[in-house]
C-alpha cells in the first residue's frame, strides 16, 4: 500500500493494552494463538469454525473417470466464480490435510462439469469433497477494507485509524463485537444485512460516508471482513479477560503490594508472619503456574470456549428469530396518537425525556449528571453520558432530523424495541411496551422535526397543525 | 471527434453541446496561436543563425507598429471570445431567473436539495406532486450518492454544502457549480437521454475528496414518478408484512 510517496507503515493487528500487559509467558501465549488462528494482514487466516464467508466454490468429485487429471463434479455454487489458476483445495479424502492438499486448477467446463486439474497432481477419490479459489472473497474485502476504511477504523477494527483521533463521533471500534444500528434483538450482533445497509447509505450525521457506488461485491466481502474483524477483536478481548486476573502484570503488581501492605502491618503488630515474594519472583511463580495451565489443556479450553461462544452468536445473528419484526401495522399517524407518544415520552416508564429532554432536543438532565464509569465507581471527568466505548456521546437531539440508524419508522421502531448497543439508550422489549405504543412514540419522535420553533408545554392539536402547515421548522 | 470527452464523448444536455462548440472555438484558436508563434519563434531562430557577418541586422526592439499589432489582435480575439460566449453563460447561470420570450415564466421543475458534505452527498425531494420547499416537509423523500432527475425539460437543484467548498460536477452533462457554505445555490440543467451519470466532487474538499462519487440517473418523468413513489415507499415502511395464509 502506498502513501503519498514511497512505502506506508505496514500493516500490523495491534494488540489490546490488556495483552500487552499480560506476562511474558501468558502474552507469548495469545499472540500466538491470535497469529495461528487469524493471521497477518498481509497473511490472512481463514478459521472455518467462523460463519464468515471466506470465499471459493465447495463442491464434490463425482466420478473420476476419463482423461487423467480431469474430473466430473457436483458444484454447490457459481461455477463463473472459478477462474483460471485458482487454487483448489481438498476438504476431505485422502490428500486433505496432507502436502497435496492444495493444487491449482487448469480449467472448468461448464457443460461437462468436468474440472481440469494441474498437471502433476494425484487423482482423488469419488465423494472427496474441495473448496475452489478459497478465501478470495477475503483477500477481496481486505482490500477494498484497506483502501476506504482503514483510514479512521484502523487496521485491526480499533476505531483509531490515521484520521480517527480527529473525529467526533469516533469511528466505531468493532473489537468488542458490537455495531450500534442493528435489526437484531438486544443481546445479538448485527446481521450481514445490517452492516451492508450502512455500508451502503452511511450513517448521516457522523462521518461514516455512503459508499453506494462501491459495488455489490466488494460490499459483500468487506461485509465479511468486517465482521471477521470483529470476532478477531472479541475473540483477543475474551481471550485475554479469561487470564487477566491471573496473569496480568497490573493483577499480580496488586496483589504484591497488598500483601506486602499486610505484611508490614502485622509486623508493626509484632504478629509471625511470612515475607511475601517479590514483584519478579511473583511473576516469575505466575509463569510457572501459567506453564500448568496449559500443560492442564486449560488454555486450550478456553480457546475452544471463546471459539464456541462467537461461532453460535454470529450464527445466531443471522437466523429470522432474532430479527426485530413488527406483528402489527404503524398505527395510524394521527394527532391521538402522537400525544399519546407524547405522554408515554414523559412518563416515568420509558423516562425519554431524561436524556433525550422535555422538547427532545437532547437536552435532558441526565445530560448534566457526571456518570460512573461501567463496573466501577469512579466518575468520568466530563458531564453527560458515555458510551461502551468510553466517548462522550449526546442524546439525540430528535428535533433535527437526521437519524443516525436510518429514518424508516421500521428503524424506529427497532431502535426503541432493541436500544442502540453500547449506548445508555435503553431496550424496552415488548414487556415495557406494548407494540402499539411503541408506535405511538414513534409516531411523535416523527412529528418532533416539523413541530414550531417554541413549543410550549401544552397546545390544542389543532393549533398545531395549523401553525405546522404554515412555517415549518427546520 | 468527441473521443477524448468525458463518458463515449457526447454532450447530454442541450447546453452541453454549446459548451463543447465553445471549448473547440478556443481550441482552435489557441492552436492557431501556438502554431503561428512557434513558426515565427523558429524562423527567427534560424534567421539568426544563419546570418552572414556582413549583413546588417534589424533590430525590432521598441517597434511602436508592432507593439500596437500584438496589442490590437488579442484584444480583438479575447473581446470577440467574451461577447461570443455570453449567451451560452447567461444561459447558465442568468436565464432560468427570467421569462421566456413571450412573457411566459419559465418552466423548470425543482427536483431536488442536493447538500455535499465530507465525503457524500444527501439529497432531499418533495413528495410528487409537491413543490420543494426551503425546510424539511414530513413526506419529503431522501437519497443518498443517488440524484433522480426527470429528462425532456429544465429540471433545477439547489445545491448547499453542510461543512466545507464542494463542487457539483456531472462531466457528462457538463454541469459544474461549486457548492458554497451558507449558500443555496440554483443550478439548471437538462439531461437529453435517460441514463446514469458520473456525479462528482470537483473541488478538494479533504482527504476524502475521491470518495465523493455519485450517480445521477435521468429517467423519464414517468418513471421518475415512479421511482419517487418506490423511494417514499420504502422510507415509510413499517416493517409489518401480512403473515403468509
Amino acid at each position: 500500500m502506498n502513501l503519498g510517496c514511497g512505502n506506508g507503515p505496514q500493516a500490523v493487528f495491534k494488540y489490546r493494552p490488556t495483552t500487552d500487559d499480560l506476562i511474558p509467558e501468558a502474552n507469548k501465549a495469545v499472540t500466538k494463538t491470535l497469529t495461528d488462528d487469524f493471521g497477518t494482514p498481509e497473511a490472512l487466516v481463514a478459521w472455518e469454525r467462523f460463519p464468515i464467508n471466506y470465499g471459493g466454490v465447495k463442491g464434490t468429485v463425482a466420478s473420476t473417470e476419463g482423461p487423467s487429471g480431469s474430473i466430473t463434479v457436483a458444484l454447490e455454487g457459481d461455477s463463473s466464480k472459478i477462474s483460471k489458476n485458482a487454487s483448489l483445495l481438498w476438504v476431505s479424502g485422502s490428500q486433505a490435510g496432507g502436502k497435496s492438499a492444495e493444487t491449482n486448477v487448469k480449467g472448468f467446463n461448464v457443460e461437462t462439469k468436468t474440472l481440469q486439474l494441474a498437471s502433476g497432481s494425484s487423482t482423488p477419490s469419488v465423494g472427496d469433497r474441495f473448496v475452489v479459489g478459497f478465501g478470495e472473497d477475503m483477500q477481496l474485502g481486505r482490500v477494498v477494507y484497506m483502501k476506504n476504511c482503514m483510514h479512521c477504523h484502523g487496521v485491526t477494527g480499533d476505531g483509531n485509524g490515521p484520521t480517527g483521533k480527529f473525529l467526533n463521533p469516533r469511528p466505531r471500534d468493532y473489537r468488542n463485537g458490537k455495531f450500534k444500528f442493528t435489526s437484531t434483538q438486544s443481546q445479538e450482533k448485527a446481521t450481514r444485512d445490517d452492516l451492508h445497509r450502512i455500508i451502503q447509505y452511511g450513517i448521516p450525521g457522523t462521518y461514516m460516508p455512503s459508499f453506494l457506488l462501491l459495488g455489490e461485491r466488494e460490499t459483500t466481502a468487506v461485509v465479511e471482513y468486517v465482521r471477521w474483524l470483529a470476532i478477531r477483536g472479541e475473540f483477543e478481548k475474551r481471550f485475554v479477560e479469561e487470564l487477566t486476573n491471573d496473569y496480568s502484570q497490573t493483577a499480580i503488581k496488586d496483589s504484591t503490594d497488598k500483601a506486602e501492605k499486610s505484611y508490614l502491618e502485622k509486623k508493626k503488630n509484632k504478629e509471625e508472619a511470612e515475607k511475601p515474594l517479590n514483584l519478579s519472583k511473583a511473576i516469575k511463580a505466575a509463569g510457572t503456574a501459567f506453564k500448568k495451565y496449559v500443560d492442564d489443556k486449560e488454555l486450550d479450553g478456553a480457546v475452544e470456549e471463546t471459539a464456541n461462544l462467537l461461532a453460535s452468536a454470529w450464527t445466531q445473528a443471522e437466523t429470522p428469530e432474532v430479527l426485530i419484526i413488527p406483528t402489527s401495522q404503524r398505527v395510524e399517524d394521527t394527532l391521538e396518537s402522537r400525544e399519546r407518544g407524547r405522554l408515554l415520552y414523559m412518563s416515568n416508564t420509558t423516562k425519554c425525556y431524561t436524556c433525550h429532554g422535555p422538547t427532545g432536543r437532547g437536552d435532558g438532565a441526565a445530560t448534566e449528571d457526571f456518570w460512573d464509569k461501567p463496573g466501577t465507581s469512579v466518575k468520568y471527568p466530563n458531564r453527560g453520558l458515555h458510551d461502551e466505548w468510553g466517548n462522550p456521546l449526546k442524546p439525540r437531539n430528535l428535533t433535527s432530523g437526521q437519524y443516525r440508524g436510518g429514518r424508516r419508522p421500521l428503524d424506529l421502531f427497532r431502535r426503541i424495541r432493541a436500544g442502540i448497543k453500547g449506548t445508555p439508550m435503553p431496550a424496552f422489549g415488548d414487556t415495557v411496551l406494548k407494540e402499539p405504543q411503541v408506535w405511538d412514540i414513534v409516531n411523535y419522535v416523527m412529528s418532533l422535526p416539523y413541530q414550531p420553533k417554541q413549543p410550549t408545554a401544552v397546545k390544542h392539536p389543532a393549533e398545531v397543525v395549523a401553525n405546522n402547515e404554515e412555517k415549518p421548522a427546520n | 471527434m468527441h473521443w477524448w470527452f468525458p463518458g463515449d464523448g457526447n454532450a447530454y444536455s442541450t447546453l452541453g453541446g454549446k459548451i463543447d462548440d465553445l471549448f473547440y472555438l478556443i481550441l482552435v484558436i489557441v492552436s492557431v496561436t501556438f502554431v503561428g508563434t512557434s513558426a515565427a519563434l523558429g524562423y527567427a531562430l534560424w534567421r539568426g543563425a544563419s546570418i552572414k557577418s556582413d549583413e546588417k541586422v534589424w533590430f525590432s526592439h521598441g517597434s511602436h507598429s508592432l507593439e500596437v499589432i500584438w496589442t490590437i489582435v488579442p484584444s480583438a480575439v479575447l473581446l470577440f471570445i467574451a461577447l461570443y460566449q455570453l449567451d451560452v453563460w447567461a444561459e447558465y447561470r442568468m436565464k432560468g431567473f427570467a421569462k421566456e420570450k413571450d412573457g411566459s415564466p419559465k418552466v423548470i421543475t425543482v427536483v431536488a436539495e442536493v447538500t455535499a458534505r465530507q465525503f457524500e452527498w444527501r439529497i432531499r425531494y418533495p413528495a410528487n406532486g409537491k413543490p420543494l420547499k426551503p425546510t424539511p416537509q414530513p413526506d419529503d423523500i431522501y437519497s443518498v450518492n443517488e440524484l433522480h432527475v426527470p429528462t425532456g425539460g429544465l429540471v433545477s437543484i439547489t445545491l448547499r454544502t453542510d461543512d466545507v467548498q464542494h463542487a457539483f460536477f456531472v462531466p457528462m452533462l457538463r454541469v459544474k457549480q461549486d457548492a458554497v457554505p451558507g449558500k443555496m445555490i440554483p443550478v439548471w440543467f437538462d439531461a437529453t437521454m435517460p441514463g446514469k451519470y458520473e456525479m462528482l466532487c470537483a473541488e478538494l474538499c479533504g482527504w476524502g475528496h475521491y470518495k465523493m462519487k455519485a450517480m445521477l440517473v435521468a429517467q423519464s418523468a414517468d418513471d421518475f414518478e415512479a421511482w419517487k413513489d418506490k423511494a417514499s415507499a420504502e422510507q415509510f415502511d413499517d416493517g409489518y408484512r401480512k403473515p403468509a395464509e
